[in-house]
């Protein structure tokens, strides 16, 4: 959180992030620029400037695979939760290195006439059927100006702009992007390939984002919770450990975290109303409920930001059946002050 | 497309971008503060946002002139992601195959003309 709007907000896990980022990217475009000359078959020798068109292709798409990866990762293993924080970064970087690829495309392949190089790569596609295979450049193009609105909109700024939902739903632009580099290559690269290596990369990388969203879909389905006069049954109020929540998923609406503060319960929505991070993971520091992802915090009993932050999360009444805590699953309005339950630790 | 739509439509998309930069030089400077309170005193990310407001300068626009108000702040409907999720890679789980598979059948109808050598095999 903070007062103002900063250029990225750095911390040390971020410099790290950064760092093996830009060393990756550096590290493989160097390699595959030196390497490949040394791999290739002589008779088919590539020039210095294919190769580099190449190099940046493959890296960009990579790195786009990583970044899609990284979320269903993060549901299968609490360990790549770091990555997940500062995935715009390598979002941001993917951009580049993808506009990078064109620009080596431009320079190369629409270079060396009259006509400018934009016209030229706009002009240059023959219409379906009359030559063998079908226009692939009009994918790419399309791809990296998603990238590019992605990558533009990746501060802060623009999710207070556009708000949370805008934001997100612009953002879900990053899955018809895939499907379109996909296609670029496969259509393009793909039909001159002389290895069996592209195809395995493409095939391998498709392959592997299908399944890891599907072992993170069945890996996030949930016990539904007994529910009775419409109060859910959360479990033993002593068993919430202070400082920290239990995770409760009704069967509609949104995940509630319990939390302890000095003995006293509250519950408040498991998601943070920035990016909806996951509230019920993170712990109290100094009073309040602090976010594992980027450090927002919300006061337990009404779920509101210390001042002067604005963000607000809704909260839930709870009650006590005996030694058995009960949730009432409908939230409160935002800002509705709940008296945390007093309860025996 | 022919060369001359070609031009025609790298005109619009420049003079678009123009007008961006315009609009976003002008937000920056003199609308941002009001619009966001969290610019306020703070500069240094105010370049980042320029290619943002570039693209979407008519949204900008409109916001700054007042006429439309972000919608009041509202819980995230977490269901409706999902299923938005479950939606895009359902959909991907069809159509990257079928990529695959067009991309396969091109290939396979394409004739492999084996290459004509020209001079001596290099050492």
């Amino acid at each position: 959180m903070s007062h103002r709007h900063l250029p990225v907000g750095w911390t040390a896990a971020k410099r790290a992030y950064d760092l093996v980022l830009l060393a990756g990217v550096v590290g493989y475009i160097l390699a595959f620029l030196h390497l490949g000359p040394l791999l290739q078959d002589p008779g088919r020798a590539l020039d210095g400037q294919s190769l580099a068109i190449k190099a940046y292709g493959s890296c960009a798409f990579l790195l786009l695979t990583a970044a899609l990866a990284i979320g269903p990762l993060a549901r299968l293993d609490r360990r790549f939760l770091p990555l997940l924080y500062n995935r715009r970064h390598l979002g941001v970087v993917t951009f580049l290195v993808a506009l990078s690829h064109a620009a080596e495309v431009l320079g190369w392949h629409f270079a060396f006439s009259p006509t400018p190089p934009l016209v030229a790569m706009l002009s240059s596609e023959p219409p379906p059927g009359a030559a063998p295979g079908l226009p692939f450049v009009p994918l790419g193009v399309a791809a990296l100006l998603i990238l590019f609105a992605l990558a533009a909109t990746s501060h802060d700024f623009w999710l207070a702009f556009l708000t949370p939902p805008t934001w997100k739903a612009l953002h879900m632009a990053v899955y018809p992007a895939y499907a379109l580099v996909v296609a670029h290559v496969a259509l393009g690269a793909l039909q001159a390939a002389t290895t069996p290596v592209l195809a395995l990369m493409l095939l391998g990388s498709a392959g592997s984002l299908l399944a890891l969203h599907i072992a993170a879909a069945l890996h996030d389905r949930h016990a539904v919770p007994a529910v009775e006069r419409g109060w859910i049954a959360v479990g033993r109020a002593d068993a919430v450990p202070e400082g920290r929540a239990l995770v409760v998923h009704p069967p509609e609406g949104d995940p509630v975290a319990v939390f302890r503060h000095e003995g006293r319960l509250s519950a408040v929505s498991h998601l943070c109303a920035h990016q909806n991070g996951p509230l019920g993971e993170g712990r109290i520091v100094d009073g309040c409920i602090t976010c594992p992802w980027h450090g927002y915090q919300y006061r337990p009993e009404d779920g509101c930001s210390p001042p002067p932050f604005t963000e607000r999360v809704a909260t839930y009444n709870l009650r006590l059946d005996g030694p058995m805590l009960l949730l009432d699953p409908r939230p409160n309005p935002l800002g509705t002050r709940v008296e945390p339950l007093a309860v025996p630790a | 497309m022919p060369p001359w739509l070609a031009e025609m439509l790298l005109s619009l998309v420049a003079g678009y971008a123009w007008a961006g930069l315009a609009v976003g030089c002008a937000f920056l400077l003199f609308g941002l503060d009001r619009v966001d309170p969290l610019a306020r005193g703070a500069y240094a990310f105010r370049p980042l946002l320029l290619p943002g407001l570039a693209l979407l300068w008519p949204l900008v626009l409109w916001r700054w002139a007042g006429l439309r108000r972000p919608a009041p702040p509202r819980g995230p409907a977490r269901a409706a992601q999902r299923r938005r999720h479950l939606l895009a890679w359902g959909t991907l789980a069809v159509v990257l195959p079928a990529i695959g598979i067009a991309a396969a059948a091109l290939r396979a109808g394409r004739p492999d003309a084996p290459p004509e050598r020209l001079g001596p095999a290099p050492r």
